[in-house]
């Protein structure tokens, strides 16, 4: 006979957010509950401030949780800093949120008798989350490496026990190289990594998890900041997950129009819809014209989203009206003018953003601002390729420009040769001086799985916006020479 | 104040249960298998035996059983403690009084031990 049944066949992983919710995504939905982490980096790294950011996002969801520090920062000094933050709730403080300084009972008891007081405090406090910050201080208590072990399973033992995620701060930290091994971080369910590493003239923030028992998470460096709100963390955008059932890639989509009615009779009827196309040209060929035109197509029900970095979206929007082109509403701008930024924070925004409105169609205006925010340009060709693969698993067709620059030779210059992965169409725009006037000129290049008109044709930029000649005059007609292009990766 | 065995080879798990327990007021004493529980219960009658199924030298089951058979000890309640679910042991083990799933919880254990404390004999 028994007294009690407990739970089913499997014991459901639970998980605990973190509060950030591009660490929740690296993490594929937040740390497993009652699991026991190290937090680890050099000092500046932000270890305090993400312990106190997953403490007070806890205690802001009806939890409690212990903050235990031993010869760190005091404990005035931290709650001054802390205060300057947006997470801060000082009412937390001393009810949900218990800051305990434990180094004189460590002094005086060993890891012994700080467990004890761990065990009781979280029992008392009913805590849900602990933070111990210093483990540098308890290792320095522990006579044998065998002793800081069995304390570290003493504590896992108890987090699973008292239903309590801990996490262990540490200035300690893995190499690279693995150098820095140490026995706790054999024991531990997870190990969370944060850096601040030169990169030339700028100093880059990220974090890594090296280790996550229990679950799969997203591997290998993602961008992190700290900013008013506290630490932000953006997935690298190449580890971000494709879902398991796919949109279907066919080989006759429907066409959506380019707003260009001159360009979709090149074109064979529109763009193929769910494709790539890449608009190349040199400055002022008309690149951002096509892509607001583009954007011509955009109502409430199929909303669009615009990306640049150049031209203030007040700029566009002007030029839209300019044009009579009736976007009102339906189309949502997003700007990055800062000369130094993250990738992925941008590509985060614009997949969040079309994620939100249902977005169908994306400009990328300038695709080269990603490269020149960027400081590992080895990463460009994957982040186009995995970026333009999410949006259009969410189902957008995209048109993104690149600029030829002016020094380009007549071929495409080496850095659009990172574009061939996501250029199911490209559109070339030329521009010649000629007869006393500047020609400008478009041809399609690619256009995936179809035929298309291969001619050059002349067009202007005029009232209307973008117009094709009528006449179908093509630039042979304006220019001796041999054209001045070639398809990029050509 | 109670006099509680706790049996289980895992370090850790012992220990916890030992603070735990002693922090409610019992008497707590520890054996790392169903032999050594036994020698444990030689020298003192145990309220209460809490022990783990899975052990070297003599397991939770044999324990139980030998628990049962014994004239002395058979109305000692008995709270057998598993990694796997209950239903994976049901056939294979009789005459527990209470289950506990591990990894356990603190609330979960210490209701449990109340309840066959206060159980009328």
């Amino acid at each position: 006979m028994t007294d009690s049944k407990t739970s089913g066949d499997t014991h459901e992983i639970g998980r605990l957010s973190s509060g950030i919710a591009g660490l929740d995504t690296v993490l594929l939905g937040g740390f497993v509950k009652n699991g026991l982490y190290i937090l680890e980096g050099t000092p500046g790294a932000g270890k305090t401030i993400l312990g106190n950011q997953i403490c007070y996002h806890h205690a802001a969801g009806g939890g409690r949780a212990l903050y235990v520090t031993l010869l760190s920062e005091q404990h005035e000094r931290l709650l001054a800093n802390l205060g300057q933050l947006s997470f801060f709730d000082g009412s937390k403080v001393a009810h949900e949120i218990l800051y305990v300084s434990a180094f004189q009972l460590l002094e005086r008891d060993g890891l012994g008798g700080l467990l004890t007081m761990l065990r009781r405090d979280i029992v008392a406090h009913e805590a849900g989350l602990l933070v111990l910050d210093g483990l540098v201080a308890a290792e320095a208590y522990a006579s044998t490496e065998l002793e800081l072990k069995k304390f570290v399973h003493e504590l896992q033992t108890l987090a699973a026990a008292a239903d309590c995620t801990m996490f262990l701060l540490t200035s300690s930290g893995i190499g690279t190289d693995q150098s820095g091994v140490r026995p706790e971080h054999t024991m531990v369910d997870g190990i969370i990594s944060l850096h601040d590493t030169e990169c030339g003239w700028r100093v880059e923030r990220d974090v890594i998890v090296r280790k996550f028992r229990g679950s799969d998470h997203l591997r290998g460096r993602h961008a992190l900041c700290i900013t008013g709100d506290g630490i932000k963390v953006w997935p690298r955008t190449e580890s971000l997950r494709l879902p398991a059932a796919r949109r279907p890639r066919g080989t006759t989509s429907p066409r959506i129009s380019s707003g260009i009615p001159g360009l979709d009779a090149m074109t064979g009827g529109g763009l193929p819809a769910g494709t790539s196309t890449v608009v190349i040209g040199k400055s002022g060929a008309g690149k951002t014209s096509l892509a607001l035109q583009f954007m011509s197509g955009c109502t409430a029900g199929s909303p669009g989203i615009f990306l640049g970095f150049h031209e203030a979206p007040e700029r566009l929007a002007a030029r839209l009206a300019q044009w009579a082109l009736p976007t009102t509403g339906a189309v949502k701008f997003l700007w990055y003018g800062e000369a130094e930024g993250l990738i992925d924070r941008v590509a985060c925004d614009l997949l969040e953003a079309v994620r939100e409105s249902g977005a169908t169609r994306v400009v990328i205006d300038g695709l080269l601002g990603f490269e020149d925010m960027s400081v590992q340009p080895e990463r460009l060709a994957p982040f186009y390729k995995a970026l333009v693969e999410q949006l259009r698993e969410l189902g957008a067709t995209s048109l993104c420009t690149a600029e030829l620059r002016e020094t380009a030779p007549s071929v495409a210059p080496p850095p659009l040769n990172r574009l061939s992965a996501v250029a199911e169409n490209l559109i070339l725009l030329r521009h010649v001086e000629a007869r006393g006037q500047l020609q400008r000129f478009i041809s399609v290049l690619k256009l995936r799985d179809s035929q298309f008109d291969q001619r050059v044709r002349r067009f202007e930029i005029g009232q209307g916006g973008i117009v094709l000649d009528e006449a179908g005059a093509g630039i042979a007609e304006f220019s001796a020479g041999p054209l001045d292009a070639a398809a990029p990766g050509a | 104040m109670a006099t509680i065995l706790v049996v289980d080879d895992e370090f850790g798990i012992g220990e916890l249960l030992e603070a735990l327990l002693q922090d409610d007021g019992h008497r707590v004493l520890t054996a790392m298998n169903g032999r050594h529980a036994l020698e444990r219960m030689a020298e003192a009658r145990p309220d209460l035996v809490i022990s783990d199924l899975m052990m070297p030298v003599m397991d939770g089951a044999v324990l139980l059983r030998s628990i049962r058979e014994h004239a002395e000890y058979r109305g000692i309640p008995f709270m057998l403690m598993c990694a796997l679910p209950e239903s994976s042991i049901a056939d294979r083990v009789q005459g527990y009084d209470a289950f506990l799933r591990k990894p356990f919880k603190l609330m979960e254990m210490s209701g449990l031990v109340n309840n066959l404390l206060n159980r009328p004999p």
